[in-house]
């Protein structure tokens, strides 16, 4: 994905028509349907997405243009200067235009809402509630097509639902460049179907679950999850890796139950990979952490906090986790920096290689926030390396005491014996963990209960420095505390509290006042789009100003 | 048949004239030699003088079409035959590609000509093998001559001719469906703009011309514009080639100068109504034009403006017959079965609309329909015709309604006669149909 450019923007032209009979001005070359969005008119579709080629097949988007003998699909229609659009806002033949697509749209589908995993996330039953809302003129027998057939690993299509958007054929086409779809027969017996020998498995598959814009695809995993109205939505960040894909949550029972993409310009457009969206679940572990041990023992939070104290002027090596939040870093570089003074931290980091299809969107790490930890030094440029080496140092035995933030503070894959005998050699070893199952808990003097990424709500910053807000998803056990309240109880323990915040919501906004460049931002703006701090730097982000919503 | 100015057919009788020496016997491949010496924009500008109309189906001047092709765009120009004539009722093309395939080749590079184009296509429709082995073994002759190839008749120019067939789906001839279908994808009509003058096949300038119009190039270059002027009437110049068909004594291919009493053409050429039948309708265009009652023929010519006066079409030029046994609810149920068949299934109104009305009208047929069932199909085609990708969805709801508009009583005995649509009952539970609400 790449950044888009700020300044081409400013200098494109402009062109001024008529929509409804409002003059609206916009830049050249844009088409209808973004033009009359921006101008706050709505005018609906299925089959265009602003990232796929114009396909123009659903007919819904038809809009009356003056001089044209017929109404025109406003997808396909580029604005030009003093062109005159007339709406279903202002024109009754366009409402009834769209009425009747719908209508037509209507005849062949099941209409079984009361078991689709779509419904009340589908533009169908939007559409016909503000569209049409009336009993069919339809009495003949309904086409009959298939049913519950998997696409793939993760994608089950029902063939009657299907409204024949092409959306997911295009995206494969077009995104993925794999092909996987396409269309077979004809007429009202046209089907979406996998191409011969093929099957739909590539590494953004699930994508075509969110393009769709009725219940024809979804996913294998969440069928019959829940219906979304049952569930909490929250918008997110993915912390897959440092990507930071936008990402829709539906939380149910303190579950997720079904996650969808977030439309983002300017970092995954709609999309999203498979391994991000599938593995929500798997970011919180199985077997929890409850409460403060000391050696074998259970002990009070508080008596926990005082193995900080010995750490004072002590050499010290700490593993971070590459998933905290941003406030959560600079707490904790804080903290180093006046009450530790001789440390070296190292962020927890393994490069990964990528299919050329994953690339399209995965970073090559599982390290969503590295960036946020390089903003306050807590680690270097060659985050590999860094970290490798003090695996070394740590297998060596030349490790007196250790600081491990995080349940990824070093990777499961390194966890062998000679790194666990390394931390059991350590003087003092502190672990900020949430996984009971972790093979950290052996070794590990003290660990006190830590929140997983899903149960804070804070500040990513992805791979190409875009600052995002992250929402907090999960409730968590009443014991476990995220890791700036740790670190500012062992602050507190070693000297003076590092600051005086009750939520993660107040230390955000704390952390956004303390940054000069940031001073004015509001966390609204950082959900939805973000803002660039390397624009932001260079003083070319007006403040106050987020970029286009998603449709 | 002596009347009429036999332009297209001149030979199509004489034996052998569908092979290379049959076809030069009678100064075959002269007219290409002479072409290849004119000026290209010249050409051009005599197609247009001579208001030679495209003979698909929608007229539209072919000087003009050509004309819009970009010059020096730096792509190709590919010209594309369209012999994928697959309209109900129309069969014409089919007698000049079976037996004057050299005809079509030469009206090829004469357009090719026009257009400086090194690439053309015979796209040809699958069902018709035939004519597809007889061109195909044209143009292997032509090649082998070198009237195909490089360097014809040592002009310097080069054409490369390809003969290609469909996989039998009518909507590839409209001509983006048949790009599409060329470029070896699913036979889609593609959004205009862009126009295949502009952006056709691979993305370069292209112009798809009906066999029929192609074929009569040479016959106007050798006699000149002027010459073809004179034929037919001021705005619709030439000669047609007419396929009638249906309950007629003598059903056939007949060239025809365009603006022939439309009557006459029935008792002189067709031989009459066969059975000494009355007469109780014409479809004059192909399927897809509005029906005539018998009442309606009067003083009606066989050209394009007296039958859009008269409230039809020309349109490819399938004169399909039918006498007054002719059961016209069964038989608009037949054309609604054709064109919900050949839907692509790209985009709504079309895709769903008709099969809609192919049942409505099933219904009818079969004794269950309804009193509202006619205003809905005119509702539905209102819904359909002007708001689809291509003009398929015209093509689909004209028939429809002007059975309905010219025989509504046809419609309203069968309705009156029948039960009503079906319910679903316990005695009944297969019924297919069932009204919401009752």
């Amino acid at each position: 994905m790449s950044e888009k450019n700020g300044s081409t923007e400013q200098k494109k032209e402009m062109v001024e028509f008529l929509l409804d009979g409002n003059k609206v001005s916009i830049p050249a070359g844009t088409n209808l349907i973004e033009a009359a969005a921006a101008a706050g008119v709505a005018i609906p579709h299925y089959c265009y997405h602003k990232d796929l080629s114009i396909a123009g097949n659903c007919r819904m988007c038809q809009v009356h243009i003056k001089g044209k003998p017929k109404l025109e699909i406003a997808c396909n229609t580029i604005v030009q200067n003093g062109m005159e659009v007339q709406t279903q806002v202002s024109n009754p033949a366009v409402k009834s235009a769209q009425e009747a697509t719908l209508e037509f749209i209507l005849i062949n589908h099941p209409l079984d809402c009361t078991v689709c995993d779509q419904s009340g996330h589908c533009k169908l039953q939007d559409y016909h509630y503000d569209y049409n809302a009336k009993p069919s003129r339809f009495i003949e027998e309904k086409i009959h097509k298939v049913k519950a057939e998997p696409l793939g690993p993760n994608v089950i299509l029902d063939g009657e639902r299907c409204i024949m958007c092409t959306r997911c054929i295009r995206f494969c086409d077009e995104v993925t460049g794999t092909s996987e779809l396409g269309m077979i027969n004809r007429g009202d017996r046209s089907v979406i179907t996998v191409n011969e020998g093929k099957e739909l498995n590539n590494a953004l598959s699930g994508t075509v679950v969110d393009l769709c814009p009725v219940g024809a695809l979804t996913h294998r995993n969440w069928r019959f999850n829940s219906r979304i109205w049952y569930t909490n939505q929250k918008d997110s960040i993915c912390t897959g890796c440092s990507t930071g894909c936008n990402v829709k949550v539906a939380v149910r029972d303190n579950e997720v139950v079904h996650v969808k993409a977030r439309y983002n310009e300017n970092v995954n457009k709609e999309w999203m990979c498979d391994e991000g969206r599938y593995s929500f679940n798997n970011f919180t572990p199985k077997s929890r952490i409850t409460s403060a041990r000391v050696g074998s023992n259970e002990v009070e939070l508080n008596k926990a906090i005082e193995s900080f104290k010995p750490l004072k002027g002590q050499e010290l090596l700490v593993f971070i986790s590459p998933d905290l939040t941003l406030e959560e870093y600079w707490l904790l570089k804080k903290f180093l920096e006046r009450d530790v003074q001789k440390f070296k931290s190292v962020l927890a980091h393994r490069e990964r290689k990528l299919s050329d299809v994953e690339k399209i969107l995965i970073s090559p790490d599982y390290a969503s926030n590295f960036r946020a930890a390089q903003l306050f030094g807590l680690c270097g440029e060659n985050l590999e390396e860094e970290y490798l080496e003090a695996l070394k140092s740590l297998r060596e035995g030349s490790v007196e005491n250790i600081l491990i933030v995080g349940d990824r503070g070093i990777l499961k894959q390194d966890l062998d014996v000679s790194i666990i005998a390394g931390i059991s050699k350590c003087k003092v070893s502190i672990g900020l963990l949430a996984d009971a199952n972790s093979a950290l808990c052996g070794p590990i003097q003290t660990i006190i209960p830590e929140r997983t990424v899903l149960e804070k709500a804070g500040l990513m910053v992805n791979r190409k420095m875009r600052l995002q807000f992250m929402e907090r998803l999960l409730d968590c056990p009443t014991t476990a505390l995220p890791v700036w309240k740790i670190v500012n109880m062992a602050a507190a323990k070693l000297g003076v509290e590092l600051v005086n915040c009750t939520n993660d919501r107040e230390l955000t906004l704390r952390y956004i006042q303390s940054d000069s460049r940031l001073s004015g931002l509001k966390i609204g703006q950082l959900k939805e789009g973000g803002v660039s701090l390397t624009e932001l730097h260079e003083g070319k982000h007006s403040r106050g100003q987020t970029s286009a919503g998603a449709v | 048949m002596g009347k009429h100015k036999q332009i297209l057919f001149k030979n199509v009788h004489e034996a052998e004239q569908y092979t290379l020496v049959g076809y030069e016997k009678r100064a075959g491949y002269s007219i290409i030699k002479k072409v290849l010496s004119m000026d290209p924009v010249k050409v051009i500008d005599e197609v247009k003088a001579s208001g030679l109309r495209g003979r698909g189906g929608a007229g539209f001047p072919t000087g003009l079409k050509w004309s819009f092709v970009p010059r020096n765009s730096g792509k190709p120009v590919y010209l594309l035959n369209n012999a994928d004539e697959s309209e109900p009722g129309t069969f014409k093309d089919r007698v000049l590609l079976e037996k004057d395939p050299h005809l079509c080749i030469e009206g090829m590079l004469i357009a090719a000509w026009a257009l400086q184009s090194n690439w053309s296509c015979v796209y040809i429709r699958g069902e018709y093998g035939y004519p597809y082995e007889r061109v195909n073994n044209a143009v292997k002759e032509a090649y082998k001559k070198g009237y195909l190839g490089e360097n014809i008749f040592g002009s310097g120019f080069t054409h490369h001719m390809v003969v290609h067939r469909g996989a039998g789906a009518y909507i590839c001839g409209e001509e983006t469906g048949l790009i599409e279908s060329l470029e070896g994808k699913k036979g889609q009509p593609r959004l205009k703009p862009p126009f295949p003058a502009v952006v056709g096949v691979y993305g370069c300038p292209t112009v798809v011309n009906n066999t029929e119009t192609l074929a009569a190039l040479p016959w106007i270059i050798e006699n000149g514009a002027a010459a073809y002027k004179a034929i037919g009437t001021e705005k619709s110049p030439g000669t047609k080639l007419i396929s009638a068909s249906g309950h007629i004594n003598k059903p056939g291919v007949y060239e025809i100068e365009l603006g022939y009493p439309l009557l006459q053409f029935l008792e002189e050429e067709c031989g009459g109504v066969w059975g000494g039948k009355k007469l109780k309708a014409i479809i004059p265009g192909g399927s897809s034009v509005p029906v005539l009652r018998a009442d309606e023929l009067e003083g009606v010519n066989m050209d394009y403006e007296s039958l859009v006066q008269a409230g039809s079409l020309l349109g490819s030029g399938g004169f399909m017959v039918m006498d007054e046994t002719t059961d016209m609810v069964d038989s608009v149920l037949n054309l609604a079965h054709f064109y919900t068949h050949e839907s692509c299934g790209q985009c709504t109104p079309c895709r769903e609309g008709g099969h809609w009305i192919q049942k409505i009208f099933h219904r009818i047929n079969d004794g269950h329909g309804r009193a509202e069932d006619l205003a809905l199909v005119e509702s539905l085609s209102s819904q359909i015709a002007g708001h689809t990708i291509c003009p398929f969805g015209e093509a689909l709801v004209t028939p429809a309604l002007s059975f309905i508009k010219k025989f509504p009583e046809e419609f309203t005995a069968k309705i009156l006669a029948g039960s009503g649509p079906l319910k679903k009952t316990e005695e009944n539970p297969g019924a297919e149909l069932y009204q919401i609400g009752h």
